[in-house]
């Protein structure tokens, strides 16, 4: 059986510039393994010797998901191999066209028991990936999950849930989107970096897929988001109990009330 | 010259980055604070394989480059010097030297345990009367039957105080000349050897600096490290690759500072701007980024030809004849751009001022270097 | 054309969504309800024009029924609407790969034109708006809660089974987590903390500060899933709660774009933060530089 991680390379959107015309600027920003991915793959790397299965890593996106550099740095934190789907139709994938490729490459793989995924890519951060991927697969997908165990009849899982801890069974197959606390990722050891340099790392190419990708939405204008209209004011804080009546002061003059005042 | 890194060394930077901000920054203030050795992240540094670096597999090390080593050295000194100077003794001065001059049981005895991080190591060469000029040595080993009789005394010993192997240079022929010094390896449990005090520092006040003292210390012919009459080749060998590391340290520090002065100017707001919108700002900061570049360079290619074989001692010397001084003027500038906040200890910075220093001092002073430099030049 | 807007429910509130899909989406508003009865009771008075129901037993998580749910939206493609927890997430991934539709997230606005959805996306954690055009059918990914105005009592719309078709997962357990669950959403007031609180037990002090204002106590992401001070739920941030208070407190919280765009549509902002430079500072209508330890216990005492 195969384990597939999806992950994705990217940049944190903090680093990037938003110029006055919308225009982005991601030349200051280093991608790498998206944070909550390094939480799926640490998971599946314990799924995966407790199974005995393959762990592969997925990644879709533009050309940068195919430098070595992208595939080396996830499979130094634990992937057995790295399948990667890299195109220029792919380089503003959103969660929809992303979903539909990773669920391709899912299939074209084959046995694929369980894919698992971060709870959000950084970049994007739309948390929807894995719930149409599932959709795609037809398969069981299940959000926020904390913690996953192997049996041989089936997945064990937990998760926080409407205010409780939710104990759950499924069979496989199964898409899983980890919480972003599940386990803290280890830090890839020299060790780890040597030895992915000589693990496998297999392109699939997005005409092979043969999809016929979901059209993307209309781009009518960029802008930089608007400066928060707020008021600003500032209030002496030398004295805290001063400071403190002038807030209150100021909020009963917007119109807020409490217990115990007007 | 065309530089760049490879993927496994751009990882291995990543990696080093996100130990460093963790596991490793949290803790610098308050190691300089209690002037106390970072013990407990020597286990994680084992783990992340960065004490076995120089170390080959075979050994239990990771066995990386040395450029990937001096990368995780600037990593680590970015935000703790004294982090960064406990590996690079052990790492650089004392495994290396064990793995190129060490005999096939001594090299099994100890590169496991040093990789492992369950022995540091310590590097015993400076003496009361004897920095720089090591012919003025006079610890001395005198040969007896079971081997040798060690006697002498030994200041500013670096990771001393919990160290578990010294490599210590010794005098075994009263005769001048290179030849009269030979090296050995000291474990911490031998009767007759006695630690002294850690000496309060200006910076690096975490790192374990300590005198050594040896009473009739009585050593097995064993504990001879490479051929008799070898310690000072030894001693310049591990010195060479050692100013590689210190000047990666020095990079660090300078870069840790830069980077606290630039988050620090485009937040602080002085006359209605952020003061990286005034120009006297901005030529420091222009100046403080070049001068890092230019030692990045230097220590890169140092690094680099220690890897590809080729003759690298007048490539380290210069890299921390450079970047020692560097590190000092670009802290300096840094400390200037946050002002009074910058002189106290709710900011890093001026505990990278006070560590940046010792990297003009130790392990070669500057002007130590520029003797190694002006005798390639002039050759 | 006509297309019908789905507006999918799973036991929270969705009566501002449902006000959102009539106002916006050119077209009946049906239900989609899955779990237990009350589930498809509350839907059917939320002002839909039908409830299609998709029954759980107690045992069965609503994710188990996106296959059935997927099925009822191909028959009858249109507009499908959810809210952003867990299970509703996943109910709108599946309709989506069923409508081979595109997904709107993040959207601060939308409305229809020229028969396009087009909507102003907070992109790149809130720092870049873009307006897009969608063709129909969409999945889109909407803050639901509660009714922005005051509705009265509707009457019960008709209810219909909908395809029962299953994934293979149980709940085999589920124990109360210390603490009532809170919806950050519904909260009219929030006091939320960050980095600036030095240990898990100063905690005692926000709380003091939340009961004087009647707020709910939130933080930042650092707290809930780096240390673990507070439960996921209360973390405000892109990736997590996104509310809309009429007060919202940021105590020692140094304001992150990330943190900051969940909290964008709060009427007021008030900083407490004894860094002048924090980018809290720029984006708050009431301003206290100072330390939090003493503020916070002056600021509880003003209130009583």
């Amino acid at each position: 059986m195969r384990i597939v991680v999806a992950h994705k390379w990217a940049a944190d959107p903090q680093e990037a510039v938003v110029g006055a015309d919308g225009a982005v600027d991601w030349s200051r920003a280093r991608p790498a393994v998206s944070e909550y991915d390094a939480v799926a793959i640490a998971v599946g790397r314990q799924l995966a010797d407790a199974s005995g299965a393959e762990l592969v890593g997925l990644s879709v996106g533009g050309p940068t998901a195919a430098a070595p550099l992208a595939a080396k740095a996830a499979l130094a934190r634990g992937l057995d191999s790295a399948l990667i789907v890299a195109d220029p139709a792919l380089a503003e994938a959103d969660s929809a066209v992303t979903a539909q490729v990773l669920a391709a490459a899912v299939t074209e793989l084959g046995q694929v028991g369980l894919v698992l995924t971060g709870d959000c890519s950084v970049d994007r951060g739309a948390r929807l990936t894995p719930a149409v991927l599932a959709g795609w697969l037809d398969w069981v997908c299940l959000a926020e999950v904390s913690a996953v165990r192997w049996d041989p009849t089936g997945l064990s899982l937990e998760r926080e849930s409407d205010g409780g801890w939710q104990s759950l069974t499924l069979s496989p197959p199964a898409v899983l989107a980890l919480a972003a606390g599940a386990v803290y990722p280890p830090v890839p050891g020299m060790k780890d970096v040597l030895a992915a340099a000589r693990k496998p790392i297999r392109q699939l190419d997005l005409g092979q897929l043969g999809l016929e990708l979901i059209r993307a939405p209309l781009l009518l204008a960029a802008a930089p988001a608007p400066a928060p209209d707020r008021r600003g004011v500032v209030i002496d804080a030398m004295d805290p109990a001063l400071a403190a009546a002038e807030l209150v002061a100021r909020l009963s003059h917007d119109g807020l009330t409490w217990e115990g005042r007007p | 010259m065309p530089f760049h890194l490879t993927d496994e060394q751009e990882i291995v930077r990543a990696s080093l980055r996100q130990f460093a901000e963790t596991e490793v920054k949290p803790l610098a203030a308050q190691l300089d604070r209690e002037h106390r050795p970072p013990l407990e992240t020597i286990p994680k540094l084992a783990d992340l394989g960065v004490l076995g670096m120089t170390i080959p597999p075979p050994y239990g090390g990771s066995g990386t480059d040395y450029l990937s080593f001096v990368l995780a050295l600037e990593e680590l000194a970015r935000v703790c010097a004294t982090t960064a100077v406990m590996v690079e003794v052990h790492a650089s001065l004392v495994a290396t030297s064990i793995l190129r001059f060490g005999d096939q049981a001594q090299k099994t005895h100890y590169l496991p345990e040093l990789a492992a991080g369950r022995l540091i190591g310590a590097f015993a060469l400076t003496e009361p009367g004897a920095g720089s000029d090591a012919a003025a040595l006079t610890t001395r080993a005198e040969a007896d039957p079971d081997g040798f009789v060690l006697n002498g005394q030994k200041i500013f010993i670096t990771n001393g105080g919990f160290a578990g192997v010294f490599v210590v240079l010794a005098r075994t022929s009263p005769a001048v000349g290179p030849k009269s010094i030979s090296a050995f390896l000291v474990d911490r449990d031998r009767p007759g050897l006695s630690v002294g005090e850690p000496e309060r520092k200006m910076g690096i006040r975490g790192s374990s600096t300590v005198s050594l003292l040896f009473d009739d210390l009585k050593l097995p012919r064993s504990a001879l490290l490479g051929q008799l009459g070898q310690g000072f080749a030894i001693a310049m060998s591990g010195l060479d690759g050692g100013r590689t590391g210190i000047a990666a340290q020095a990079l660090g520090i300078a870069q840790g500072a830069y980077e606290e002065a630039v988050a620090y100017a485009k937040q602080r707001v002085q006359f209605g701007q952020p003061i990286a919108r005034l120009q006297a700002i901005q030529w420091l900061v222009a100046d403080m980024a070049t001068e890092i570049e230019a030692g990045r360079c230097l220590v890169y290619q140092a690094a680099d030809r220690q890897d590809r074989g080729l003759p690298f001692s007048d490539a380290a010397a210069k890299a921390k004849l450079f970047c020692g001084p560097m590190a000092t003027r670009v802290t300096h500038s840094a400390l200037q751009i946050l002002g009074g906040n910058g002189y106290t200890e709710a900011y890093p910075v001026e505990r990278m001022c006070r560590d940046a220093r010792i990297t003009e001092i130790y392990e070669g002073t500057n002007e130590i270097q520029r003797l190694v430099i002006a005798r390639s030049a002039l050759r | 054309m006509t297309w019908i807007n789905y507006v999918i429910a799973t036991g929270r509130p969705v009566e501002g969504l449902v006000e959102r899909a009539t106002a916006v989406g050119g077209g009946p508003v049906w239900g989609l309800a899955v779990g237990p009865a009350p589930v498809a009771q509350r839907l059917a008075q939320s002002g839909v024009e039908r409830v299609v129901w998709f029954e759980t037993a107690a045992d069965v998580p609503a994710e188990a029924l996106a296959r059935g749910l997927a099925a009822q939206v191909t028959a009858r493609p249109g507009l499908v609407w959810a809210g952003r927890t867990a299970p509703e997430r996943v109910l709108l991934g599946a309709a989506a790969a069923a409508l081979r539709a595109p997904v709107l997230t993040d959207a601060v606005d939308l409305w229809l034109e020229d028969d396009r959805l087009v909507a102003r996306q907070a992109a790149l954690a809130g720092r870049l708006w873009l307006t897009l055009a969608f063709d129909r059918p969409v999945a889109i990914l909407l803050e639901g809660g509660p009714a922005q105005a005051d509705q009265p009592t509707r009457a019960s719309v008709e209810i219909v089974a909908g395809p029962a078709l299953t994934h293979p997962l149980r709940q085999v357990d589920w124990r109360p987590r210390g603490g009532a669950p809170v919806d950050l959403k519904a909260a009219r007031r929030v006091v939320a903390v960050g980095r600036g609180l030095k240990a898990a037990l100063d905690l005692g002090l926000i709380e003091a500060l939340a009961e004087a204002l009647g707020a709910e106590v939130a933080c930042s992401r650092p707290l809930a899933e780096g240390l673990g001070w507070l439960p996921k739920d209360r973390y405000v941030g892109v990736s997590g709660q996104q509310v809309s208070p009429q007060l919202y407190c940021a105590v020692g919280l140094s304001g992150q774009a990330q943190h900051l765009a969940g909290a964008r549509t709060a009427d007021l902002i008030v900083a407490i933060n004894s860094d002048p430079d924090a980018p809290v500072m720029a984006a708050a209508d009431y301003i206290l530089c100072g330390d939090l330890y003493q503020l916070v216990p002056a600021l509880t005492e003003a209130l009583s």
